[in-house]
């Protein structure tokens, strides 16, 4: 196991798209960026992100096709472009996530849930070590969004996200999104399963939009942070201090302005949960 | 402590991926509900992804799109690479018949062939009718990659 402790903080931050270069190159106030390693090229960095780097932003990769949870040992071809992603950016972490994304050869396109089982952790457990051994820098989970569930969960999620990160000494990306998500579909409180989370083991928290469909919540990235995820950006802050809080926005892009608000409004949820914890 | 059961629960994950991409038929002991949305979830970002790689032929599909693009995604696995130029091909061939593509599309679609073409010299054309009339000529050269000319097609009038 490799237990990594945060040194770093990193401010406000959003994840870097071509479509939102400029909007993110004249916000005010942010300390870093998230790239998605697999839209880097092997060689040449983003002239955006190069910029950011220039400018003193903190990039940090973050990978969607490790398939952590898959039933394969994570491929060694993949490892290494997000090492070498993290090298050049000079990343004081990467993350991905607690997912798989291809079975029997064949992709999902997308994070599909594992089964919360203790075969399914020793599993993700094993996928993780290889994971670390072969990253030069700690690595952070994060907890997908998950319209089904499995049958037969032997623990709820705070629980198995808790002893995954205990036992491979990984941190924790904490996405309130997803968490409301999770709550919003699957019928539980959203507040009561977050605090059971290992909120000291945060390396920093994602916060993105979404929309409810057909009475279902669905993550977009596409949509507006709605009203539940900035209260619990509230309610986290007034529980404990995190390193970074980064928007996700990856599709139907706003005007600049309705970016810099929703940046404006995710401060302003940190501002009042960080005040409240300080005065109590 | 045993070794997990790696080969076990990757078939079973290869049961529930399978499911959810061909839209039905889950493995026992799942919300069909729960899987019918994560499974429209998947094929839905599949096909915007590929909207937005084929403007054109989405336009000209216009409403038919969406349900268009779900029936062939139920039939047909993305590409490995999830490139959606390459997968927009395979949906525009889908059609066939069924919707002959207008212009915008199918200057799309050679555009498209010649980009995805890896090998030698490609050279297609095609005769377009609007704004004018124009023959469109797509090549795809080594070094050079795909480069693209229109001609105006001359009317000549026949000898009375």
């Amino acid at each position: 196991m490799r237990t990594t402790s945060v040194t770093w903080q990193l401010g406000q931050g959003a994840g870097w798209r071509p479509q939102l270069d400029g909007a993110l190159a004249r916000a005010v106030g942010l300390g870093f960026l998230e790239v998605v390693a697999e839209s880097i090229g092997a060689h040449d960095l983003p002239a955006g992100v190069a910029a950011a780097l220039g400018r003193g932003l903190q990039v940090v990769p973050h990978g969607v096709s490790l398939s952590l949870g898959g039933a394969e040992r994570p491929d060694r071809a993949r490892l290494a472009h997000l090492a070498s992603v993290a090298e050049r950016v000079g990343a004081p972490l990467v993350s991905e996530h607690i997912a798989f994304v291809r079975a029997d050869g064949r992709e999902s396109g997308h994070l599909l849930p594992v089964p919360r089982t203790y075969e399914a952790l020793e599993i993700l457990c094993e996928n993780v070590a290889i994971a670390q051994d072969a990253l030069p820098v700690p690595l952070a989970l994060e907890h997908v969004a998950a319209l089904v569930q499995w049958p037969g969960a032997e623990m709820d999620e705070a629980t198995f996200v808790g002893e995954l990160i205990e036992r491979t000494g990984a941190l924790l990306l904490l996405d309130l999104s997803n968490l409301y998500a999770n709550a919003h579909n699957h019928g539980y409180d959203a507040l009561e399963s977050l605090v059971r989370f290992p909120l000291d083991r945060i390396a920093y928290v994602h916060v993105g939009g979404g929309r409810v469909r057909d009475g279902v919540y669905h993550d977009t990235h596409a949509d507006p942070v709605v009203p539940g995820v900035l209260a619990l950006v509230e309610e986290l802050f007034a529980l404990t201090d995190a390193p970074g809080i980064l928007l996700e926005r990856d599709d139907d892009f706003p005007p600049e302005a309705e970016l810099v608000a929703e940046l404006r409004a995710i401060a302003d949820a940190v501002r009042r949960g960080s005040e409240h914890r300080v005065r109590t | 402590m045993s070794a997990p059961d790696r080969e076990g629960y990757g078939a079973r994950q290869a049961q529930l991926l399978d499911a959810l991409l061909r839209g039905g038929d889950y493995p026992a002991g799942f919300v069909a509900a729960q899987a019918d949305a994560a499974g429209r979830s998947l094929r839905r970002k599949r096909a915007r992804a590929v909207a937005q790689a084929w403007p054109a032929l989405a336009l000209h599909l216009g409403g038919t799109f969406d349900a268009r693009f779900d029936a062939f995604a139920r039939a047909v696995d993305a590409p490995a690479s999830g490139d959606p130029l390459r997968d927009g091909l395979a949906f525009a061939r889908s059609l066939g018949h069924d919707a002959p593509l207008g212009d915008d599309a199918r200057a799309e679609l050679l555009l498209a062939r010649a980009a995805l073409c890896r090998r030698g010299v490609w050279v297609r054309a095609a005769r377009l009718r609007r704004p004018y009339a124009r023959l469109l000529v797509v090549a795809r050269v080594p070094w050079l990659g795909v480069v693209h000319r229109s001609f105006a097609c001359l009317r000549v009038a026949s000898p009375r």
